[in-house]
């Protein structure tokens, strides 16, 4: 029974870091169509600024150390510095919508999915020549000591997963409140319905779908930094968790952002309980799940648990 | 492209004569270890041309083709070492295999679109590695496994191929051009023109009496089978497999090197492949980048903005331009300003060179 408590809570941390990237991944499909493949390396890049930005002096640069230089002085604390590092992923996804993707409005989807691909590939690969192929221990805004743990039911509750949900809900409020009450989210969700119609009635496609990819962008930097304590942050970190959110966005279905967290909780359950449970599958494999998961619910119901089903016409 | 007043047949045997002839001049020319380490990379041309046919013809895009790639070097491994086949026949059951993974791989493609179809070969990519590790008894597991049986020329091989790196080249060469040859045929049947069809508009394809399933599931295991040969060959070039050599980063050069080349031309794979030799090449020679995907992220984005119907684009372009100057030598060229500046789709012109350029969706 503590087992299978300690499991859950396992599965819960790793959903809250699923839930937010898969969070940003619908957000950018919801206001510009598009699944951006790039979302998990634009998020790796906001993760080495902050540790950038915790080591200033340090060699964490493979060249010179020219760009450290720039950042004088002592370093950051931990929640300044990933509030440094949202700031930037936030900038990086302003960058990405306004030289790449808003040219591309027109282009077709494949267009716009190969330039996201190309991204992919560009920024993994800049992470890769600045900060090395080496991996860093980034620190954790919460108490991650041995004995930083709640007793719940002889399984031990991790502060550090319940300071990672509290953020999460804190921001998925913050943002839930943006939606509903202010005009942009207002602007946002006629954008999401229709964008046309909503073009026509005056609101600014253009600047509606740039903060979209503002907010997508901050919010991958968000689950990056929080997850960089647990896993070792190396240039590919990401790219393995974008296969866990991309699961988790197309398990929630890919239009809806609470799905997205719902889909993130549930795959983060899958992982570590299917291979406590299932024998044959050692933790190694713990991707298979999510991929699997994936696969059945496209196949069944292709359009998630939340999502809404779209009509064609020819 | 082939003028269309000579028949395929003659264009095709003349293609084979050429290669036979160049794989000689390779062969004597360049020294063993340059040709299998430039080969190794030479055969994913048919990888790539698996994107082609699945992405540029059916409109399938598949981010997984490095899975396909290892699923036919392993098949190969356990087909010529556990179970005693000849080389040269574990070549088409690697194919089979591949086939048969890249069937199920597609199934999903029939309620998907393109896009999550991505996701889907995205996802196949990443575990496929992380999967083969797990078993030991076929893979090789972490340390990967040599291949013991290899491909040795047979006595009555005349002189330059009668050495068995030489020998082996050869082979990858024909049996490069024989999927080529397969491809070409599969794109101009009606087979061909049914998964255009279903790339253009699905729903109106199946309005017009195409069966959508087949077609999709059979691209995509096509496309797949390409893949797996290539991984093949590979391991016929350098008798050692192992689960790392097929990460998800194989996949996304696969996959940028087709639409790098010309994503809905079969002479782009070729154009894509040759850019996977030259650009490492070039990179190595100036001392640019520690690792050269950068490179292919970056033409993946200018390409797109700049002809988006890759390399093979911007050559029929060039060819149109020079073409019409000869015709008129004394007018300037003057709708050269409406050639796709950033950002615009480039404007076609009803020529038969720029209606295939519609390829591209």
């Amino acid at each position: 029974m503590d087992l299978f408590l300690q499991r859950i809570f396992d599965g819960l941390f790793n959903g809250a870091i699923y839930a937010s990237l898969a969070v940003a991944i619908v957000i950018t499909f919801r206001t510009t169509g598009i699944l951006n493949f790039a979302q998990g390396e634009l998020a790796t890049f906001s993760a080495y600024i902050a540790l950038l930005l915790l080591n200033p002096g340090a060699r964490t640069l493979t060249g010179s150390g020219l760009v450290s230089n720039l950042i004088p002085g002592t370093p950051w604390p931990v929640p300044v510095a990933i509030c440094g590092a949202v700031v930037a992923g936030a900038a990086a996804g302003a960058f990405v919508e306004r030289v790449v993707i808003r040219p591309l409005a027109r282009a077709p989807d494949l267009s716009v999915v190969n330039v996201t691909i190309g991204l992919l590939i560009l920024v993994n690969a800049v992470v890769v020549e600045t900060w090395g192929l080496r991996g860093y221990l980034l620190e954790s805004p919460f108490p991650t000591g041995a004995d930083d743990y709640l007793g719940v039911g002889g399984a031990r509750l991790r502060l550090e997963t319940i300071g990672v949900w509290a953020t999460l809900l804190a921001v998925l409020a913050l943002l839930a409140t943006v939606l509903r009450r202010t005009r942009l989210g207002l602007a946002f969700r006629a954008v999401t319905t229709n964008p046309e119609s909503a073009e026509l009635c005056g609101i600014p496609l253009g600047r509606t779908r740039f903060a979209g990819w503002v907010i997508a962008g901050a919010l991958g930097a968000l689950a990056a930094t929080l997850v960089a304590h647990s896993v070792v942050l190396d240039p590919f970190m990401m790219l393995r968790l974008l296969i866990f959110s991309f699961a988790a966005a197309t398990l929630g279905g890919l239009d809806s952002p609470g799905g997205a967290v719902v889909g993130g909780i549930l795959i983060g359950l899958a992982q570590s309980l299917v291979p406590g449970y299932i024998p044959g599958i050692g933790s190694e494999v713990s991707l298979v799940p999510a991929v699997a998961a994936m696969l059945l619910v496209l196949l069944i119901r292709p359009t998630g648990l939340f999502g809404t089903r779209r009509v064609s016409r020819v | 492209m082939p003028d269309r007043r000579i028949s395929p047949t003659v264009v095709w045997s003349a293609i084979l004569a050429g290669a036979v002839v160049a794989s000689t001049v390779v062969a004597v020319l360049v020294d063993p270890i340059t040709l299998r380490s430039n080969s190794r990379i030479m055969v994913l041309a048919l990888a790539v041309l698996g994107i082609v046919v699945a992405t540029g013809q059916t409109g399938l895009v598949s981010l997984g083709h490095g899975a396909f790639v290892g699923t036919g070097a392993f098949a190969t491994a356990v087909f010529v070492d556990d179970v005693g086949v000849p080389v040269l026949l574990a070549i088409p059951l690697a194919a089979g295999v591949a086939a048969l993974f890249g069937g199920l791989v597609g199934i999903p493609a029939l309620r998907l679109r393109g896009i999550q179809l991505a996701l889907v070969t995205l996802g196949v990519a990443v575990v496929f590695p992380v999967v083969a590790r797990q078993y030991p008894a076929w893979t090789g597991g972490v340390t990967g496994r040599p291949v013991q049986a290899s491909l040795e020329p047979p006595g009555w091989m005349p002189a330059p191929f009668d050495e068995s790196g030489s020998f082996r080249f050869l082979v990858c060469v024909l049996v490069c051009l024989a999927g080529f040859w397969l491809a070409y045929n599969l794109v101009h049947s009606s087979v061909g023109r049914a998964m255009r069809a279903v790339r253009d508009d699905d729903i109106a394809a199946a309005a017009y009496g195409v069966n959508r399933t087949t077609t999709k599931v059979g691209a995509f295991a096509f496309s797949a089978a390409l893949a797996g040969v290539a991984g093949s060959l590979q391991v016929m070039l350098f008798p050692f497999v192992s689960h790392d050599q097929f990460d998800v980063f194989l996949s996304l050069r696969i996959y940028a090197a087709a639409i790098v080349g010309g994503v809905a031309y079969i002479v782009g794979a070729v154009l894509g492949v040759a850019a996977l030799v030259i650009v490492p090449a070039i990179n190595d020679a100036l001392g640019l980048l520690e690792s050269e995907t950068a490179v292919f992220g970056l033409a993946l984005i200018v390409l797109t903005f700049v002809a988006p119907g890759g390399l093979v684009e911007l050559f029929l372009r060039g060819w149109e331009r020079w073409r019409r100057m000869r015709q008129e030598p004394h007018v300037p060229d003057g709708d050269s300003a409406d050639e796709a500046g950033p950002g615009e789709a480039p404007v076609l012109r009803p020529t038969a060179a720029a209606r295939r350029l519609r390829g591209q969706r």
